[in-house]
């Protein structure tokens, strides 16, 4: 079929709905930024709650999504609205007329050095949840490699249901990140006194209890239910975190060797930047509006611009997916009707 | 610790200080236990460096320490600080200057409430009238008086005669910086460096040639906490909270805190004596304390002022050992001289806490 | 009349209370809360529940006086609370209706008051030589006992203009400034603020049977065991 679609992002979000595209019969075109797909779930080591490895999931997308027009290393320059369709000009010179696009330009991670007191990239041994994936995936930090872990920390909601930071939406997959970390970390080294300091555990998902009944049952990690006030590094290099347990209302000081900050999601540059070429609104979260949050989460306000994955919003994997499913499903009738 | 994190934040919180008309008003505190580094100010301001700094006799306290002890309504230290708008509009001065950290947060606090209620600054402005028949513009700036010696620091730091490096092994020296609380928790915005990593008295130290010291309870109030000073019998209040701080600089063994506010050397000093004549422990060298200097005082120091002209016979904790680092003479003999050599003999001398 | 609405005139109530999570934030970096038997997050908690009941027994209790003044909370809550300001609304609020009275702490309101008002409308200060005794202060150390035994002669040294005319270190106010805060004392509330204490103070001091210069030594040196967190 001849109809150009344009997606633009090509992390899961994009590569699923472009493999249902190219199974409908249509050649969708992606549009990446950077120099490889699968966005940040590339970056990611494992998935909750079986542990699945991130690497199968993207490159079993990567494969089957193989057939469509995939510009890396692009961006969008320019785009202009003619009658009924849009003239989208790539930095790489090529011009695409569509009247379909399909935003799926996905999250950013909230800048932890932005809660200053947290002490992320002014103390060594604070780090954050990307980076411990990372680790997992390459083995190669010096902040975890050089440094005894005898006690681990994992902080919840950085920069998640934060005024001050700007961003007062749960990010949603962190509490169960943490809680995937932690356990991790218990595994790999298992004398480690591991604490997770958490507001409250939104153990919303499927088997997502189970694993926080693991943790606490056969892993010993700690909750400690006070959100981190204040980390402070003391004259070994150890962090030192302040936070109250507010079930026994009481301040509580913990000295850790490593302190994991679970970053939250916020609206990535791309979407913002995108949604001004397009004029697509933002909404009061700071992420794309949606036609409407509960029926159609999917259908921009524009007519042929739809959404998938976390440029409305926090989104987890599956969620992601089955919003990519969607709105290729979408598309389809969409092209169908005409 | 990562320095550049550091320099990126303080780069975040640099605020535009005007360089020159300032109208100053006074400490409470400061004026009773350090009345050496409010002179030097002046004189280091006005003399030295020829700004424009003007002082009238009809100022007086802001109120804060009664507010914050909560003797006196919100309306009343509202209308007395706006007697003091009043007196730097009569003056002609819109940029304003304050000795104290209390008054400095008493001073942004109100303009930013009257901000967000603006019947409330209608209601003092008609207060204000009707107690002193006086009117008032709000100052197009405000700063507290370390923020001006932070702007003049590289001019202080080209005209020192000393650096903050120790003589004996050319090393430079350690120091602890410690802020008053509501310079910056309060509004971050309106502090050099921010709340969390101020650099106001980190400037200083760095362009005068010494080493900041970066401790687990760097942050931590020193324990003036207001009515759990001034009632006798809350007391272990404030020497808990600045025993606390000693016990998390000590691993550090820095040379000397520096502070911006008003009652932290107070307590900062006095409590080192307190806790060396009740538990037995000092915490500088050969048993002296670690010397608590305020802003002015270290840069009249650097400058080359003598030791006893600046005020720093008034300190409980020596800072002759100091002195000795930095190769600074004196003499001991005039110490606690008045005017032309008058004999005003001698404090006693603790028991523990070694003096000279 | 209720406490809540009573309490939401206060501009600092206004600001300091938005809606609180009871996340722990300001409770774990308060420096009362390590010493005393104190909670700011427990304060905020029943304020926010309107419980007039429960507001009614902080204002009585010894509870809202633990707290210190430095807004270390205001910097790190995360919704834009701040329970320092709340606390102050409270205490103001306990004053005015005499439930100072009814605890240790709040009792202090009145040697506070009248050390602090005291020397403001006589000095023109808050802190001034003549009132802050050694023998009250002898964490002040033998410096300050030297200072205040020479003390004419301490401030000439230092450049100080000690009870002088024109401008300078610890000068004498002018008595027609003097006079002006005086009258924005009885203008704005703070000396009705000062008769209310008194007057609570005198009939509890009565209560307890004492004069009024036992009762100032009483609250302003006692302190009874159980006030501390380290404490059983």
């Amino acid at each position: 079929m001849k109809e150009n679609i344009v997606i633009i992002g090509g992390g899961i979000a994009g590569l699923e709905a472009a493999c249902q595209l190219l199974d409908l019969g249509y050649k969708p075109i992606i549009i990446e930024k950077s120099d490889h797909l699968g966005g940040h779930v590339a970056d990611w080591n494992c998935l909750f709650p079986d542990m699945t490895p991130a690497g199968d999931i993207v490159s079993a997308l990567i494969s089957k999504a193989a057939d469509a027009n995939i510009f890396l290393n692009t961006e969008i320059s320019f785009v202009n609205k003619l009658q009924d369709s849009y003239n989208i000009m790539l930095s790489n010179g090529i011009s695409i007329i569509t009247r379909i696009m399909l935003v799926t330009t996905g999250f950013s991670v909230f800048d932890a050095s932005k809660k200053e007191e947290y002490g992320y990239g002014v103390y060594d041994q604070v780090i954050t949840n990307k980076d411990l994936e990372h680790w997992f995936n390459t083995g190669d930090d010096r902040r975890v490699n050089d440094s005894a872990m005898n006690a681990i920390g994992f902080v919840h909601c950085v920069g998640s249901r934060d005024e001050k930071a700007r961003n007062s939406q749960c990010s949603k997959v962190c509490c169960i990140t943490a809680v995937k970390q932690a356990i991790e970390m218990k595994q790999k080294f298992p004398e480690a006194m591991v604490y997770c300091f958490y507001m409250d555990l939104r153990m919303f998902g499927k088997k997502y209890e189970d694993f926080y009944i693991s943790a606490q049952r056969d892993y010993g990690i700690r909750f400690i239910r006070g959100r981190v006030s204040e980390v402070s590094e003391n004259i070994d290099g150890r962090v030192i975190v302040k936070a109250e347990d507010t079930l026994s209302g009481k301040p509580v000081k913990v000295t850790l060797d490593l302190l994991v900050l679970m970053a939250g999601m916020v609206c990535s540059q791309d979407s913002t930047k995108v949604a001004n070429m397009i004029k697509l609104p933002l909404d009061s979260d700071g992420f794309l509006k949606s036609a409407d949050n509960v029926a159609d989460i999917i259908d921009s306000p524009k007519e042929g611009i739809f959404y998938a994955g976390a440029c409305t919003g926090p989104k987890t994997v599956p969620e992601t997916l089955a919003e990519a499913r969607a709105a290729a499903l979408k598309i389809h009738l969409y092209i169908m009707k005409k | 610790m990562i320095y550049q994190g550091k320099q990126k934040i303080w780069a975040d919180y640099q605020k535009e200080i005007p360089d020159n008309h300032w109208f100053y008003v006074r400490s409470c505190i400061r004026q009773n236990f350090f009345p050496g580094a409010e002179k030097m100010f002046l004189e280091i301001c006005r003399g030295l460096l020829k700004k424009d700094i003007f002082e009238t006799e009809h100022h007086t306290t802001c109120g804060g320490i009664a507010y914050h002890c909560d003797t006196i309504p919100q309306e009343t230290v509202m209308t007395i600080v706006a007697r003091q708008f009043a007196l730097m509009t009569e003056a002609g001065y819109e940029n304003y200057v304050a000795s104290c950290i209390t008054s400095f947060g008493n001073y942004i606090e109100i303009l930013e409430t009257w901000k967000e209620f603006p019947e409330l600054e209608t209601r003092i402005r008609e207060m204000l009238w009707k107690a002193c028949k006086r009117e008032f513009n709000k100052p197009k700036y405000v700063a507290h008086a370390s923020d001006l010696i932070y702007k003049y620091r590289n001019e202080i730091a080209a005209r020192a005669k000393f650096r903050l490096v120790n003589r004996f092994t050319g090393e430079p020296l350690k120091v602890v910086e410690h802020i008053g609380c509501h310079y910056a928790k309060m509004f971050p915005a309106r502090g050099v460096g921010g709340a969390e990593y101020p650099y106001v008295l980190c400037g200083m130290i760095e362009s005068w040639g010494g080493n900041v010291i970066d401790y687990p309870e760097r942050r931590h109030c020193c324990g003036y906490g207001f009515r759990q000073y001034h009632v006798k019998a809350n007391r272990g209040y404030s020497l808990s909270n600045t025993y606390k701080k000693f016990e998390s600089m000590e691993p550090y063994h820095p040379d000397f805190i520096l502070t911006n506010c008003p009652g932290c050397p107070y307590f900062m000093d006095r409590w080192q004596y307190v806790i060396a004549e009740t538990e037995g422990k000092t915490y500088g060298e050969n048993g002296y304390g670690i010397p608590v200097l305020t802003y002015e005082e270290l840069a009249s120091l650097v400058l080359g002022y003598n030791p006893w002209d600046i005020g720093l016979q008034l300190h409980q904790v020596a800072v002759e050992p100091l002195l000795d680092k930095i190769g600074i003479e004196y003499d001991p003999k005039e110490k606690y001289k008045g005017l032309n050599e008058k004999d005003l003999m001698r404090p006693e001398l603790p028991g523990v806490l070694r003096c000279c | 009349m209720k406490l809540y609405d009573e309490l939401l005139k206060d501009y600092r109530a206004k600001e300091g209370l938005k809606t609180c999570i009871n996340c722990g934030t300001c409770t774990a970096i308060c420096p009362a809360a390590e010493f005393y038997k104190y909670d700011p997050r427990k304060v905020m908690d029943i304020v926010q529940s309107r419980d007039e009941e429960e507001i009614e027994k902080l204002l009585k209790s010894d509870f809202i006086w633990y707290c210190g003044e430095c807004m270390s909370c205001v910097t790190r809550c995360p919704r834009k609370n701040g329970p320092g300001l709340v606390i102050m609304a409270l205490r103001s609020l306990s004053a005015r209706l005499g439930y100072f009275t009814c605890s240790e702490k709040g009792r202090q309101l009145y040697p506070l008051t009248r050390l602090l008002t005291g020397n403001i409308l006589n000095y023109g200060y808050c802190v001034y030589p003549d009132t802050f005794k050694w023998e009250d202060h002898k964490e002040s150390g033998p410096v300050w006992k030297w200072h205040l035994e020479h003390i004419d002669d301490s401030m000439a040294r230092l450049g100080a203009n000690f009870k002088g005319n024109g401008p300078g270190i610890l000068r004498k106010i002018p008595q027609e400034s003097l006079d002006e805060l005086k009258s924005i004392f009885d203008v704005t509330g703070g000396t009705e603020r000062i008769e209310t204490v008194n007057r609570f103070s005198e009939a509890k001091a009565e209560e307890m049977g004492m004069d009024m210069e036992e009762y100032f030594r009483e609250t302003f040196e006692h302190t009874s065991e159980g006030h501390l967190n380290n404490e059983d």
